[in-house]
């Protein structure tokens, strides 16, 4: 634990001190303590209290915090191979933000879990607007706006169970059935659905992801709504509120992919996927399947940064947003990356996408399953839209931030084949095909209708969000 | 208690109701505020002490949700100065502070 400890600590510090100059060294060196951090404390540690009493925080090494921590320092070398030129705050700022990342990731105690929720929150505000473009402004501001509803959601939920059970630490709660503490539940898990872009309660999500800076949205995409998803989860896990996850799971599946599959803008469209991607996860915690749903979070966080960083490189090089302007203009370095970024959303074998479906899959009951298939064929069916990029055309700048990236990928993909060697299953293999299949006809079928959709404006979002956790606590009410 | 549910719920309505965006952050202070205050309606206990060790003896009210409470403060302080820093360059910027004719210009 005191290595862990020690890592948080390590990075917060430099994070810090990267406000006086040399903000890039100062996260490379966080970078190198947190990953020596890391593979002290690999073999995991069973929960433990810093602080004496009941007080305490408590602190867990699990497998989630395990994954969790891997996945932030492979997307922190990421971005700071890729922004290795960038100059000011914008370093420390990102080292204090996957340092706080690698804070909450291990705690299991409701307040530390409010605490470091909003310090990412406030870190990505300011990353988002970081540019000073009036558009990003405004949408930091949203994001803003709906977070802090979501939190002080969270800290009636707080106060509620607290009152009730006299208790912070996430392994003593968990008795559902008292009216007063599922609506404190109900809260809890509304200010964190918040927090991770649930669908209806987090709609701040496409507009902050696909109007921040280009490695902003790789990282907020990547890891950071993932913060929230790993509050619901911790969460869900201690109030035992399976169905409920399962319940927000199905929804912001298919209502990111309503949206994805109709959008034309290159960043708007990853940011919905994004928000569909987040099903999965919650599909798997939910059901039962959490070693399958932490997967998936790796993975989506690996190849969602990919194509996040692709994607602003290719905007950058064509002068245009639009998918449809973009096709045949790119260079091959971010073709490349779209596509291998495509290949492994679609969840064909041999990379880490299919990889994670295949275990996830794997301890889904038959209609989880089904729900995961359904998902999948739309996941192709809007990522067919970007068919036509993946024609390279002439050179352009080499990939830098994206090699971290790729060698992940490939060694995530060959680290699954390796020890599960369920996933040479010519069923999966088939599976896999018939979802391309299904997909690609779903698409040929979409592209025919032009539904108009609602716009997703603040007020519409505020609405949907409060709603939204009305809906959640009765839910856990009924429960 | 009721009081800190009231505020919130006054917030929060303001908040969808009200389109300019300073109405909109008083609105979020407001509930905010409720929810602090909530914090602190709860960890009220009968008896007269303070929650000071070695100062009175117990039963005095729980410290902890009031250790809480300032954390909580300090970061709405935070978030509240950040979003009235953007809340100035936008109205810099664009000259307005209505929430639709800023979507409006979004699109």
């Amino acid at each position: 634990m005191s290595a862990a400890l020690f890592g948080v600590a390590g990075y917060l510090a430099l994070g810090v001190l990267g406000f006086l100059g040399r903000g890039w060294l100062t996260g490379a060196l966080a970078w190198a303590v947190g990953a020596g951090a890391l593979i002290i404390w690999a073999p995991g540690f069973s929960e433990s209290a810093l602080g004496p009493g009941p007080w305490g925080i408590r602190l867990i090494g699990d497998t989630v915090a395990l994954g969790f921590w891997c996945l932030a320092l492979v997307l922190h070398a990421a971005i700071l191979w890729e922004e290795r030129r960038r100059k000011g705050a914008f370093h420390p700022l990102l080292t204090l933000l996957v340092g706080t990342t690698l804070a909450l990731v291990i705690s299991r105690d409701l307040f530390n879990l409010y605490v470091c929720l909003e310090l990412t929150s406030l870190l990505s505000f300011l990353l988002v607007g970081y540019e000073g473009r009036s558009a990003s402004i405004w949408a930091s501001l949203q994001y803003l706006i709906l977070t802090t509803v979501g939190m002080i959601l969270y800290l009636f939920g707080l106060g509620l169970v607290y009152g009730r059970l006299g208790t912070l630490a996430l392994s003593e709660i968990g008795r559902l059935g008292d009216p007063v503490v599922s609506i404190g539940a109900g809260l809890l898990l509304s200010g964190a659905a918040v927090k991770g872009g649930v669908f209806l309660l987090g709609l701040w999500l496409p507009r902050a992801h696909g109007r921040a800076p280009h490695s902003v949205s790789a990282i907020l995409s990547g890891l950071v709504v993932k913060m929230g998803i790993v509050a619901l989860v911790r969460l869900g896990e201690a109030f035992s509120a399976g169905p409920v996850l399962v319940a927000l799971g199905a929804l912001t599946g298919f209502g990111g992919l309503l949206y994805a599959l109709w959008e034309q803008d290159l960043k708007y469209f990853l940011a919905f996927s994004t928000m569909s991607q987040l099903g999965y996860v919650l599909l798997g915690f939910g059901l039962g399947a959490p070693l399958g749903g932490l997967l998936y979070a790796l993975a989506h966080g690996l190849f969602k940064a990919l194509l996040f960083l692709s994607a602003g490189k290719a905007i950058q090089e064509a002068g245009s947003r639009q998918i449809a302007e973009l096709g045949g203009r790119l260079p091959w370095g971010p073709a490349m990356g779209l596509a291998l970024g495509t290949w492994s959303i679609a969840g064909l074998p041999p990379l880490a996408g299919f990889v994670a479906k295949g275990l996830l899959c794997a301890d889904l009951p038959p209609w989880g399953k089904w729900l995961v298939f359904a998902l999948g064929v739309g996941t192709v069916a809007s990522f067919s839209k970007l068919i036509p990029l993946l024609r390279p055309r002439g050179n352009g700048p080499s990939p830098t931030g994206e090699i971290p990236l790729f060698l992940a990928l490939a060694s995530f993909s060959f680290w699954g084949f390796f020890s599960y060697p369920l996933l040479f299953d010519p069923e999966l293999w088939g599976q896999s095909g018939l979802c391309l299949g299904l997909g690609l006809i779903a698409f040929l079928l979409a592209r025919r209708a032009h539904p108009r959709l609602p716009g997703l404006t603040l007020d519409r979002a505020l609405l949907s969000l409060i709603l939204a956790s009305v809906g959640i606590v009765l839910g856990l009410l009924a429960l | 208690m009721v009081l800190a549910v009231l505020l919130a719920g006054l917030g929060l309505f303001t908040l969808i109701v009200r389109r300019e965006l300073i109405f909109k952050l008083l609105a979020l202070n407001v509930a905010s505020g409720g929810a602090s205050l909530f914090l602190v309606a709860m960890a009220r206990r009968a008896g007269p002490g303070v929650p000071i060790l070695g100062l009175e003896p117990p039963p005095a009210a729980d410290p902890l949700p009031q250790a809480l409470v300032l954390t909580a403060i300090v970061i709405h302080f935070a978030t509240l100065a950040l979003a009235l820093v953007y809340v100035i360059f936008l109205t810099e910027h664009r000259h307005s502070q209505d929430v639709r004719r800023l979507e409006k210009e979004e699109e």
